[in-house]
């Protein structure tokens, strides 16, 4: 008798693991927004008519670039992070200063990309 | 000062899902959770079931969730958690009572690490220890220090998704023998780490490494068995 193991979605998210944790969920945000867009990518461009129109709008939409461009970078930092930490163990006891390092260099870059996107956006 | 305690409770004669109950109690900031839930047992509900032993940070046997994070009940002091207070059990083991979890998953993961010294090599010469370097020594000391409380385990997402994965206390036992400069089964231990349940399933949350009371730089240790699983080297 007992409480089986299973852990939801919701009660995983709550878990306070603080920073690490953090990215390692916005990785997945990130690799799961990318393979939803590329999916529908290529849906888009085998339909014809409004459908595949309907899609493209989506697409073009800098609201929704800001959102790919979010996961794509996110992804990319990150996933660099966690290779070079894999590769080289001896740094891992520095995760904490490399995950700042990481949210610097994503800020600095998406920062710069929103504000282009933005602007390129509003100004037409 | 008060003191407000809400605590996950489950009867498994009585319940079919857990709820929190919350008990308001008397104490001091310097009072630990684990004295906070002895309070809630002794005058209140003795129903209330929960594991404790030393009470220092050495059994290992109050890991359990805290505000939303594990810890050891007994090295958190109500003032580092304020005056409201969360617990409930921790994640990914069956719940047995209230904040009391089936700890045979855990350990059976734990046995299949061969935690012992594998050494079929004859005593030296003078019958008398296998004897080691400090640097040797230091090599695994930090993985020594493991108390098998499970707080890391538990806080592993890879091991709330499946719990056939060995888990960040087993790599950590696996770690501190595959390093031990007397110890002659490192291969075979890799071997079992390199299946399907090994280190493959670690993804570098470092949850556990947060998680651990004793300070053990967990996903450090995971990273050099994994080295030593692609390199074949143990330096």
């Amino acid at each position: 008798m007992g409480l089986n193991r299973n852990v939801s979605l919701m009660t995983a998210l709550r878990y306070k693991g603080q920073g690490p944790f953090l990215t390692y969920i916005l990785h997945r945000i990130g690799g799961l927004g990318m393979a939803i867009f590329i999916t529908v990518h290529l849906l888009a461009s085998f339909l014809s008519g409004k459908g595949g129109h309907f899609i493209n709008a989506i697409y073009e939409n800098w609201v929704f670039q800001i959102f790919i461009f979010f996961c794509v970078l996110f992804h990319a930092i990150n996933g660099l992070r966690i290779t070079i930490l894999d590769l080289f163990p001896k740094l891992i006891p520095y995760h904490r200063q490399a995950i700042t390092i990481e949210w610097v260099a994503f800020l600095a870059i998406y920062g710069f990309a929103v504000f282009t996107i933005i602007r390129t956006g509003l100004g037409g | 000062m008060e003191i407000t305690i809400k605590i996950f409770r489950y009867d498994p004669e009585k319940d079919t899902r857990g709820h929190y109950e919350t008990y308001v109690v008397e104490g001091d900031e310097n009072d630990r959770v684990l004295d906070v839930l002895e309070l809630v047992k002794g005058k209140t509900d003795g129903s209330l079931a929960f594991r404790r032993s030393c009470a220092h940070g050495v059994c290992g046997s109050d890991a359990m969730r805290i505000n939303g994070r594990n810890h050891l009940a007994c090295k958190t002091l109500v003032r580092d958690v304020g005056a409201n207070i969360t617990v409930e059990p921790v994640l990914g083991l069956k719940v047995k009572k209230d904040l009391v979890v089936d700890m045979d998953p855990f350990f059976d993961n734990y046995k299949k690490m061969l935690p012992y010294l594998i050494n079929e090599s004859p005593l030296p010469a003078d019958g008398r220890e296998r004897l080691q370097s400090p640097e040797d020594r230091a090599r695994f000391d930090e993985s020594t220090k493991c108390i098998l409380c499970a707080a890391c385990t538990t806080s592993c997402p890879s091991y709330w998704a499946n719990g056939n994965y060995y888990g960040p206390a087993a790599i950590v036992t696996a770690h501190r023998f595959i390093f031990d400069s007397r110890d002659e089964g490192a291969s075979e231990r890799l071997h079992i780490l390199s299946e399907t349940d090994g280190t493959v399933r670690c993804h570098t949350a470092y949850n556990c490494t947060e998680a651990c009371p004793r300070d053990i730089k967990i996903t450090k240790a995971i990273g050099e068995v994994k080295m030593a699983m692609v390199t074949g080297k143990l330096d």
